[in-house]
C-alpha cells in the first residue's frame, strides 16, 4: 500500500455547532451528518502548517462537516469523519496535488494561510484576494503523543470516495470554550450561514509536529 | 501532562473510544452495529464500565449493599449515588403504605391511564401534588422521561420552536424531536445567547429549563430566563425534577424559590428523585392538563403508574408537608460537604445544590479514581463524555437529608484521599 505523507508543524482545528439544515445543503445526498443535538450538527474549520510533502511546504485551510463514519467490525475504529467541502492552499502546486489525487474541491486561487503562536494559543488568518476571510484561535490543554485514524469523503463530478487518514504527533483537545471564530462576509463563506454559528468552539485540537498519512483512495459505490 | 493510558504497541487504548463513536455502522442490516461496539465494550467493562449498573441488593439509603460487575463480590458501601435526597423510599409508612395497595390492587394498574388504568390513588395523588404546587390540577406520567416526553410534545408542533439550554436532559431533547418542532439550542444557563436565539423567531416558542441541572447541580438562572423569554412571547417550562419538594419556602422547587411561580407557564416534577420513587408530573391550571391528558401519548399508550407505587408517592408527599426539617437537614447536609470538600481543595464545579459533581477533569483517570473510591467504601459514579464535556469527569454525587455528618466526612476524606494519590488535588488541601 503506498502512502501519502504530509508534515506538519501545525495543524489547529475548531468544532462548532450549526443547523443541520445548513449541513444538508453542504452535504452530498449518501452522507449524513453527524449530530450535536438534534437539529445541531457539526462545522469544523482546520488550518494546517504543512513543512514538507511530495509538493514541498505550504499552507492549507479545510471547511468541513462531520458525518456519520463507516464504522466496520474487524477494522480499526475511526475517531471520526468529515467531508471536507472546500479545501485552500497557499501553492498552486498544492492544489493540482490536492485535486489530482484526493478529489477535493478547492478555491482555485492561492490564499493566504498565517499562524501566531504566543503562549497558549495560536491563530490561523486566513485571506483570499487579499482580504481576510476566517480568523480561528484556540488554546491548548494538555499534550500527548497520538495516532488517530480518521475517515475523509469526497465527491466530484467523477465519483464517490474514501481516505483514511491517520494523524500522528502531539495532541490537545479540550472543550473549554476558550477559542474564537472570526468568519468574514466573503464567498469563501457563502456555504455557511454565519450568523448561526456560535462564535466559541465547543472543541479544540491542536496538533503539532506531526505526520498526517494518506492511505490510498478508495472508491465509494453510492445510489 | 496527561498520562496516556497504557496498551499494546499499536493497539488502540479503549479510552481512546467512547459511545459516541458506535452511533454508526456501515452497510445495510442494522446489527453490523452490534461487533464494533462490543468488540470494544469487552475491554472498556472491566476497565471502568463495570461500576455502572451494579445491582443493589438493599434499599438505597445512605449505606447500600452492592455486588461488583467485576468481581462478583459483595460489598457494602456508604450511598452517594442514590438520589433519594429526603431520604423517603425507604420509610416505615412509604412502605406501608405501598404495602397496603398492593394488597388492595395487586400488582399494576393493568390498563392506559386513559382507559382502565386509572385508580382512586392516582386521582388522590395528583389532587395532593396539584394542592401541594399550588396550582389547579396536575397530571401523574409513569416516569419523569414520559413526562417530559409526553408534554413537551403535547403542546408544540412541527412549524413551532423549541429553545433549549444545551445541558437539557435526554427526555426534553426526546420530546422536542416527537413534537417535529425546530429545535434552537441556547448555551447553558445563557441569557444573552437565549435573547441572540429567541431574536427575529416568529409563531409559537416554548423555552425549556431545568430547576437544577444533573449533572453539574447548578441553579438554573431563571429570573433572567424569565424576562427574555417574556420579552420575546415565549412561553416556558421548567422541569424541576432535581428541585421540586427540596426548594423555595415551601418547597414547591426552584421557581418558587425564585418568587416566579406564577411567571412560569408549565411546571414539571418528578417523584423518583426527592421521594424516591417513580414517575412524573406536570402540574397547571384544569385546561392545560386536560389537555395534556388527551394529546400526551407517552401517558395515553402507557399502562399506567403502578398504584402501589402511587400509594408510596402519597405517603411520601405525606412525609415532605409533615416534615419541612428534612428539607433543612438536607440543606444542612449540603453547607457540611460544600466546606468540607473547599477545606479539602476539591472542586465542584458551579453546584449549588444537592447534586454534587466532584471534578476529575481527566478522562483518562477517572474509572481507576471512581474504582478506588468504590474499594474504600463508597458508592457513587464516574461520568465521563460524552455524558459531560470533555476533560470534564467527574464523580456524581447526591447528598441526601439521611446522610450522617460521620458519613458524609468519611466520603470526603475517601475521595480526598483517593484525589491526592492521583495527582488530582494538591497534597496540603486547599
Amino acid at each position: 500500500m503506498t502512502l501519502t505523507r504530509y508534515g506538519y508543524r501545525n495543524a489547529i482545528s475548531g468544532f462548532f455547532e450549526f443547523p443541520t439544515e445548513n449541513a444538508r445543503r453542504i452535504l452530498p445526498r449518501h452522507l449524513e451528518p453527524a449530530e450535536l443535538h438534534h437539529g445541531s450538527s457539526i462545522f469544523s474549520l482546520t488550518a494546517f502548517d504543512f513543512t514538507e510533502s511530495e509538493v514541498g511546504a505550504y499552507g492549507e485551510v479545510v471547511m468541513s462537516v462531520i458525518v456519520a463514519p463507516l464504522v466496520k467490525a474487524g477494522e480499526k475504529l475511526p475517531k471520526s469523519a468529515f467531508y471536507p467541502y472546500l479545501v485552500a492552499t497557499t501553492t498552486k502546486a498544492a492544489r493540482d496535488h490536492a485535486i489530482e489525487r484526493w478529489h477535493l474541491p478547492h478555491w482555485m486561487e492561492d490564499v493566504g494561510v498565517l499562524f501566531q503562536h504566543q503562549g497558549r494559543t495560536i491563530t490561523a488568518r486566513v485571506a483570499a484576494d487579499g482580504t481576510p476571510v476566517a480568523e480561528l484561535t484556540i488554546t491548548d490543554y494538555s499534550w500527548q503523543k497520538v495516532s488517530h485514524l480518521y475517515q475523509s469523503f469526497m465527491k466530484d463530478d467523477e465519483g464517490a470516495y474514501l481516505a483514511n487518514i491517520t494523524m500522528e504527533g502531539s495532541q490537545s483537545e479540550h472543550e473549554e470554550e476558550t477559542g474564537r471564530l472570526k468568519l468574514h462576509e466573503h464567498p469563501f463563506n457563502k456555504d455557511l450561514a454565519i450568523s448561526e454559528i456560535y462564535e466559541n468552539p465547543f472543541r479544540e485540537l491542536w496538533m503539532r509536529d506531526g505526520v498526517q498519512t494518506f492511505e490510498p483512495l478508495i472508491q465509494l459505490q453510492t445510489a | 501532562m496527561e498520562a496516556a493510558p497504557k496498551k499494546e504497541a499499536g493497539k488502540t487504548a479503549f479510552t481512546d473510544y467512547d459511545y459516541s463513536n458506535f452511533y454508526y455502522g456501515a452497510g445495510d442490516d442494522p446489527l453490523n452495529l452490534l461487533a464494533p461496539f462490543n468488540d470494544w465494550y469487552q475491554e472498556a467493562l472491566p476497565n471502568g464500565y463495570y461500576l455502572y449498573s451494579e445491582p443493589l441488593s438493599t434499599a438505597p439509603s445512605t449505606r447500600v449493599t452492592v455486588r461488583s460487575r467485576k468481581t462478583g463480590q459483595v460489598h457494602e458501601l456508604i450511598n452517594m449515588a442514590s438520589y433519594n435526597y429526603l431520604g423517603i423510599s425507604y420509610r416505615e409508612e412509604v412502605i406501608e403504605a405501598a404495602i397496603e395497595a398492593t394488597r388492595k390492587y395487586g400488582l399494576g394498574a393493568s390498563g392506559s391511564p386513559i382507559l382502565s388504568g386509572t385508580f382512586e390513588i392516582h386521582n388522590e395523588l395528583a389532587a395532593e401534588v396539584a394542592a401541594f404546587k399550588d396550582k389547579e390540577a396536575a397530571i401523574v406520567f409513569p416516569t419523569g422521561y414520559s413526562a417530559n416526553v409526553g408534554f413537551i410534545s403535547s403542546v408544540m408542533r412541527a412549524g413551532d420552536t423549541i429553545l433549549l439550554d444545551q445541558y437539557s436532559h435526554a427526555s426534553i431533547v426526546d420530546g422536542a424531536i416527537l413534537a417535529k418542532s425546530k429545535t434552537v439550542f441556547f448555551r447553558h444557563n445563557n441569557p444573552l445567547d437565549l435573547e441572540r436565539k429567541l431574536t427575529g423567531v416568529k409563531g409559537k416558542k416554548l423555552v425549556v429549563v431545568e430547576g437544577v441541572y444533573s449533572m453539574d447541580g447548578d441553579v438554573c438562572l431563571l429570573p433572567e430566563i424569565v424576562e427574555v423569554a417574556k420579552r420575546h412571547g415565549a412561553r416556558i417550562l421548567i422541569d424541576e425534577a432535581h428541585s421540586t419538594f427540596l426548594f423555595g419556602p415551601n418547597g414547591r422547587g426552584v421557581a418558587e424559590h425564585f418568587g416566579l411561580d406564577k411567571e412560569v407557564d408549565f411546571h414539571l416534577g418528578t417523584f423518583s428523585k426527592s421521594l424516591g420513587g417513580q414517575g412524573g408530573f406536570v402540574c397547571g391550571t384544569r385546561a392545560l392538563i386536560d389537555y395534556v391528558n388527551a394529546f400526551g401519548r407517552s401517558r395515553f399508550f402507557s399502562c399506567n403508574l403502578a398504584p402501589n407505587i402511587a400509594a408510596g408517592l402519597l405517603a411520601g408527599l405525606h412525609i415532605v408537608e409533615r416534615e419541612p426539617q428534612l428539607r433543612a437537614r438536607l440543606w444542612s447536609n449540603v453547607a457540611f460537604l460544600r466546606r468540607r470538600f473547599a477545606e479539602e481543595g476539591i472542586d465542584i464545579g458551579k453546584s449549588t445544590s444537592q447534586v454534587m459533581p466532584v471534578m476529575v477533569n481527566n478522562d483518562a483517570k477517572v474509572f481507576a479514581i471512581a474504582e478506588k473510591v468504590q474499594e474504600r467504601g463508597l458508592f457513587l459514579n464516574p461520568v465521563t463524555y460524552p455524558a459531560v464535556p470533555k476533560h470534564k469527569s467527574r464523580l456524581r454525587i447526591s447528598v441526601s437529608a439521611a446522610h450522617s455528618e460521620q458519613e458524609l466526612e468519611t466520603a470526603v476524606q475517601v475521595i480526598a484521599g483517593v484525589l491526592r494519590e492521583e495527582g488530582i488535588i494538591r497534597a496540603e488541601g486547599k
